[in-house]
């Protein structure tokens, strides 16, 4: 072969690299979401489902598919593509998923067994933005449908906020005579919630249950490496300051409550994150751990004036949880701006 | 010495084997996936299609960068077999033709190793199967080189020099 030919071998085969370059460029990030939008409106739930995921991943950039999203979420005959439009709206705009949420909320108590049951998928998708839901949750737990009660207590694991309400009605649940909602309360203490010395005992109890799946995952739950989570706050901490998985890390933080005092410096700078979520759940952090975190009182009291409604809410939550004078001074201050708007 | 023939012949190999490579080692993994597909489906090609491009970039699935990755070692052979080809024709028919037998088992390592880990990846899903797509990329740039002096040591076994006139 002559150098000429050799180089243009070779010239071809940068333009390919050149040209996949460019294939990629156009269908990742902001440059993907007009196909994707359109991918959601797809005869095939798969597509739709595969869209919602792709444009969870490219997060608040994917700004102009919230209507498809929302009209998806609450109108989809397929409860798993409601879901996934339900959990990308969450990345994206707040109040889309606040608007979901309220949606659901009726059809928790719906006739139609089925319709209870996409309810409860769905405001689980929503994750800890469906706190307001909690208490409907829990009211769920009582359906005389055992896969309604599952998928309620699948859902208050995912949303995990408040602790204090989430908890109570998961050790209830451990106890529900269906094996499939005791299987279901256990997984989340095996895997998402840290269990609190309250659970230990009736996780204990379980350890002797007739089936051999319950039991083991009660051990499971009981050796989990969650029940060591005030020992793992300094990790969250880290996770916080690299920005890995912060809104894992943030909603743990949350269920620890005040054990979490120590991470307060290191939640206030999440509070100017770029991404409403991790902004809302900062605010559910530093409302959690109460009192403790009266030193985030000037920067939730900046971050009352968040361009996203639902942060506002939740800062108004914390400030309220925190109960300085102070905090109380601005929350009042704040609604009466607001209502005279 | 070559003959005019020849060389357009060993051209026509080496620019075949050359853009072969970086072709095969992009599309193998969409290859497998689309096949996998259609088995599944029982003929819906269609279907199997929109599914792969769906997952492209997808999350938990990445396709596309499963080819970019599969494609790097395959593309460091297609370069190597156009230099290491593309100028033998200056070269004694004999160290072209074991030149050709050594590319030839290099090519085959690389084909035989990407294709059995992508198609048993595919076939038998594990937690921990996507990490496969990691270390392939690092085994083949270990075992080309590998392949490729086995071929040349198979050449030497079937081509040895002439003895020198007694």
């Amino acid at each position: 072969m002559t150098p000429r030919q050799i180089g243009l071998n070779l010239g071809g085969l940068v333009a390919l690299i050149g040209l996949l370059g460019l294939f990629y460029w156009q269908s990742t990030g902001a440059r993907a979401v007009p196909a994707l939008t359109n991918a959601l409106q797809d005869k095939d739930a798969k597509v739709r489902i595969a869209a919602a995921q792709a444009l969870a991943e490219i997060g608040q950039a994917a700004a102009p598919a919230v209507t498809p999203l929302l009209n998806q979420a609450l109108h989809d005959p397929v409860q798993y593509a409601s879901t996934e439009a339900a959990r990308t709206l969450k990345t994206i705009n707040l109040a889309a998923a606040r608007q979901v949420m309220t949606a659901y909320l009726p059809a928790l108590k719906d006739d139609d067994v089925q319709a209870r049951r996409k309810a409860c998928v769905v405001l689980g998708g929503l994750g800890p933005v469906a706190k307001p839901a909690v208490p409907n949750l829990i009211s769920a737990l009582n359906d005389t449908d055992e896969t309604v009660r599952m998928h309620a207590v699948g859902s208050l694991g995912e949303i995990g906020i408040p602790a204090t309400l989430v908890i109570p009605a998961l050790i209830k649940a451990l106890h529900d005579p269906a094996q499939a909602v005791r299987h279901r309360a256990l997984s989340q203490f095996a895997f998402s919630i840290p269990p609190t010395e309250a659970v230990i005992p009736h996780l204990k109890q379980l350890l002797e249950d007739k089936d051999l799946g319950i039991a083991t995952l009660a051990r499971s739950a009981l050796n989990s490496p969650h029940r060591q989570a005030k020992d793992r706050i300094s990790v969250y901490v880290t996770m916080l300051q690299m920005g890995s998985a912060n809104d894992y890390a943030l909603r743990q933080l949350a269920q620890l409550g005040p054990e979490a005092a120590g991470t307060v410096p290191a939640v206030i700078s999440v509070l100017k994150d770029k991404r409403p979520l991790y902004r809302y759940l900062a605010a559910e952090v530093l409302g959690a751990i109460g009192f403790d975190a009266k030193d985030a009182v000037p920067a939730l009291i900046a971050a009352l004036q968040d361009i996203d409604p639902v942060v506002q809410m939740g800062v108004e939550d914390a400030l309220e949880a925190i109960g300085t004078p102070e905090a109380h001074q601005a929350v009042t201050a704040h609604r009466h701006t607001e209502s005279s708007k | 010495m070559t003959t005019l023939r020849d060389t357009r012949t060993l051209t026509r190999i080496t620019v075949t084997l050359y853009w072969g490579c970086i072709v095969f080692g992009l599309a193998l993994p969409g290859v497998v996936t689309v096949a996998h597909n259609i088995y599944q489906r029982h003929g819906a090609f269609a279907e199997a299609w929109q599914e792969f491009r769906l997952h492209l970039f997808a999350p938990g699935y990445n396709l596309f960068l499963i080819g970019v990755l599969n494609a790097i070692p395959f593309i460091l052979l297609a370069v190597f077999i156009l230099f290491h080809l593309g100028t033998a024709a200056k070269q004694k028919p004999m160290i072209i033709t074991r030149r050709l037998i050594g590319v030839a088992g290099a090519v085959a390592v690389a084909v035989g190793l990407s294709a059995w880990a992508h198609i048993g990846t595919t076939l038998y899903p594990d937690a921990q199967g996507a990490l496969v797509y990691f270390f392939l990329p690092i085994y083949l740039l270990v075992l080309i080189p590998l392949g490729y002096a086995c071929g040349r040591l198979v050449s030497n076994l079937l081509f040895r020099k002439p003895a020198p006139p007694a």
